[in-house]
């Protein structure tokens, strides 16, 4: 019970503090939002039109005092509305959020469960197709970019070979590419750090007893390796989630997902602080919870683990 | 081989037919969606909310009292004319017939109340003239008083804040040639023909996409998924050209790109440092540069009747001569110099509009060649470098005609109190010339007021005009015959019909 109070609290407290950080970050950018808004509707920036705009939005207060409103109504769930868009931060959010977890959520695991297959397989069979075939995706993930692989996929599927329409097909045709790219970028890593887990456990003294049993080797690993190998795996998960928010962001742009991320980069250029704030907020929450479920799922499989 | 029953086959023949008799019949009253994908869906359906009305008209959901021509004259929409009182208000008359797509018609009242809540709500509303106030006199007839007077309302009215609209509970409804059957914010939206729109059973219901990436966008034309895509990059277009089913058309758009030079201090400071300048650009070469677009002879595009039409002469010897006589000297390294000072410029563009980064090494090379040393800057803040000054020459991209007015441009980028005089120059005979078309009613009068600014402010060159951008849009057989119009204000029209 103490160690959940614990850990509850320091969730909160870390949440707390990526959140004031974001914060004094996006106001620090160079650029006024009024300005950029008032240019982008060719209406003259007159001193009287700024300071009117900066007292609506509330921009003409004191910072601390600009971040406790916004903490208080993002807690409430008034999280303001868009000064660019006129609309409720929270409905906006509430559309786009489900199509980014989708892509992102559905990436880790898609990532995370094929990674820890071809590493299995690479460790089975060491210098064998799979075992080339995990070094190949590790290391192509480092050196392609995303976008022009993205580029490349859409060609090949929708025109090429025409099995979706990806960019207006049903939400399952729209999704299986982005899904499929930001899993293509991480499995080869997750893979990677399965086939090494793997490799251990099949220098381990205990496999040497499984194999006198008359077990196959490739039965012993799995069955004697693979708790191993999903520790290690679940504590390379939180590195990979972030790189999973930058994916979804790329997969977003690039299949035209109405997603959080592709709002976020037009919120980036019209400084619109409120959205942006919200998303730093939840991409917090997203990276925490991924730790955390992480910690939760590698101390359930080894008790050893935190104790 | 798969053998049924003489009754199955019976029965799977009946199907088959009912199927198709179905689908044909499907087909007859309801034609297949055009779907068409641009770079920007509205993310809201009031206008009140910041460029909520441009995305409207643009999408053919929304029309405004007055528009602009494919010419680009103001003409009148829902409007049928207006007329200037002595005391400098004016009687705007309804055109008879139109109406809502709810099938209520367009009535003066419905007409104040939604112009007046966008008055009061919409600061780009009160950008031109103030606030204008709305008062009904009959059912047709509207009083419009503003707060600074103005000769030409119409070019106001027909400016992208002002469209007309009925709030009912479900929303706003709109009088364009399509109405809102679904709407998901800044994505998606599907549009059905506004059965009370003249023509509406000629229209198909359009599927409005937002894709993001132009190479995305031109991916999905090839695919066949889109009809029409708005707009696309200019590396697409060679792709495009190859495939059958596929149309690529490129057209100038009112979007100029321009030079700003700062005149506060420095070299800048003297016009004939800046003529040289602009002598020494040679327009043709930055049009091969970025692979399309005209050279621009003035602030305005010639689809304009108040553009100038001689394109400024590439002429670098003269370029050279008036840098000589202005005492800057060529020096051993090839730059000029005078009282010591190298004549080195700092010029600055913004990654927002690709373009103008692609123009600064072939500008460079230009004014190289007259002895002009040049530094290049890209900024992702333009606004804040153009409006604190901080650049010798900066290369900028303006629709200079938004609602088909000329004033606009003259008065806000060139006048001495412009808000964004960006040049910092300062001309008594142009704000003067700006005086006289701000009160100036005669369309005739106006566009010779125009011309004559533009005049002078080619003798000072507070800014080289340098292209009419062409943008670029790909079509599908269905939407073959569509003609692009200038701008992105008028994608989705009434003339927008399928060949089918």
């Amino acid at each position: 019970m103490a160690t959940a109070l614990r850990g509850g609290a320091g969730f909160l407290g870390a949440w707390l503090l990526v959140t004031a950080a974001a914060f004094a970050l996006v106001r620090a950018m160079p650029g006024d939002p009024v300005e950029m808004l008032l240019a982008a509707g060719n209406v003259a920036p007159t001193p009287d039109a700024v300071a009117a705009l900066r007292a609506a939005f509330g921009l003409d207060r004191p910072l601390p005092v600009q971040f406790a409103a916004w903490l208080g109504g993002f807690l409430t769930l008034d999280w303001g509305v868009s000064p660019v868009t006129g609309r409720p931060i929270l409905a906006d959010v509430a559309v786009r959020a489900p199509w980014s977890a989708a892509i992102g959520a559905g990436g880790l695991a898609a990532a995370v469960a094929g990674g820890f297959a071809l590493g299995f397989a690479a460790a089975a069979r060491p210098g064998g197709l799979a075992d080339r075939a995990s070094r190949v995706l590790a290391v192509s993930a480092q050196a392609l970019p995303a976008f022009a692989v993205g580029l490349v996929l859409l060609w090949l599927v929708a025109v090429e070979w025409r099995l979706l329409a990806p960019l207006t097909g049903s939400v399952a045709e729209r999704l299986v590419l982005p899904i499929a790219l930001v899993a293509l970028f991480s499995v080869g890593a997750v893979a990677r750090v399965a086939r090494v887990a793997f490799a251990e456990a099949a220098g381990a003294p205990y496999m040497v007893t499984a194999r006198m049993k008359g077990l196959s080797r490739t039965r012993a690993l799995w069955r004697h390796g693979r708790r191993h190998a999903a520790l290690t795996v679940l504590a390379a998960i939180t590195p990979e989630a972030a790189w999973i928010v930058g994916g979804t962001a790329v997969a977003e742009i690039v299949f035209s997902v109405p997603g959080l991320s592709d709002r976020v980069v037009a919120a980036v250029a019209t400084r619109d602080y409120a959205l942006l704030q919200a998303y730093v907020a939840l991409v917090a929450f997203w990276l925490l919870g991924v730790h955390a479920l992480a910690a939760l799922a590698r101390r359930r499989l080894d008790p050893r683990v935190g104790a | 081989m798969i053998r049924l029953a003489p009754t199955r086959r019976a029965i799977l023949a009946a199907a088959l037919l009912a199927g198709t008799a179905l689908a044909g019949t499907a087909l007859a009253a309801d034609p297949a969606p055009l779907v068409v994908a641009k770079t920007f869906v509205t993310q809201s359906l009031d206008p009140v909310d910041g460029s909520a009305g441009w995305a409207l008209v643009s999408h053919g959901v929304a029309e405004g009292l007055f528009t602009v021509s494919r010419e680009g004259t103001i003409v009148p929409l829902l409007a049928e004319a207006a007329e200037r009182r002595d005391d400098g208000a004016w009687i705007v008359s309804l055109a008879p017939g139109r109406m809502f797509s709810d099938g209520t018609p367009v009535e003066a009242e419905a007409v104040a109340a939604a112009l007046n809540r966008t008055g009061a709500e919409n600061p780009a509303a009160r950008a031109s003239a103030g606030r204008l106030t709305f008062t009904p006199l009959d059912a047709r007839t509207l009083l419009v008083e503003t707060e600074r007077p103005t000769p030409i309302l119409p070019s106001i009215l027909a400016e992208w804040a002002f469209p007309v609209y009925r709030r009912t509970d479900a929303g706003p409804i709109f009088t364009g040639p399509y109405s809102v059957a679904s709407f998901e914010p800044g994505a998606r939206i599907a549009l059905s023909p506004n059965p009370h729109y003249p023509n509406a059973e000629a229209r198909a219901p359009i599927d409005l996409r937002r894709v993001g990436d132009g190479q995305a966008m031109a991916i999905a034309l090839a695919a066949g998924e889109v009809d029409l895509a708005f707009n696309l990059p200019v590396e697409a277009l060679s792709m495009l050209r190859d495939r059958a089913g596929v149309t690529a058309r490129s057209f100038p758009v009112a979007y100029q790109y321009m030079m700003f030079m700062n005149t506060r201090e420095g070299p800048l400071a003297d016009p004939a440092v800046r003529r040289a300048i602009d002598r020494a650009v040679d327009r043709a070469t930055l049009v091969a540069a970025i692979r399309a677009g005209r050279p621009a002879a003035g602030a305005f595009a010639q689809t304009y009747p108040f553009a100038a039409d001689v394109v400024p002469a590439h002429d670098p010897v003269e370029a050279r001569r008036l840098l000589e006589a202005a005492g800057w000297s060529l020096g051993a390294d090839g730059v000029r110099a005078k009282d010591g000072e190298r004549l080195v410029l700092d010029l600055v563009a913004y990654p927002q509009r690709p373009d103008l980064v692609t123009l600064q090494p072939v500008l460079r090379a230009a004014l190289a060649e007259i002895g002009v040393g040049v530094t290049t800057r890209v900024t992702e803040q333009p606004n804040d470098v153009a409006s604190g000054g901080d650049f010798d020459l900066l290369l900028w991209a303006q629709h200079t005609a938004p609602a088909g007015d000329p004033a606009f441009f003259l008065s806000l980028f060139l006048g001495s109190e412009g808000a964004r005089n960006y040049a910092g120059w300062s001309s008594g005979a142009l704000d003067a010339l700006v005086a006289e078309l701000a009160s100036a009613e005669d369309p005739a009068e106006r566009i010779r007021l125009a011309r004559e600014a533009q005049a002078v402010a080619a003798e000072g060159v507070p800014v080289a005009y340098l292209v009419t951008p062409e943008w670029h849009v790909g079509l599908s057989d269905r939407l073959a015959g569509y003609e692009p119009w200038g701008s992105d204000y008028y994608v989705i029209r009434p003339d927008l019909l399928p060949a089918d």
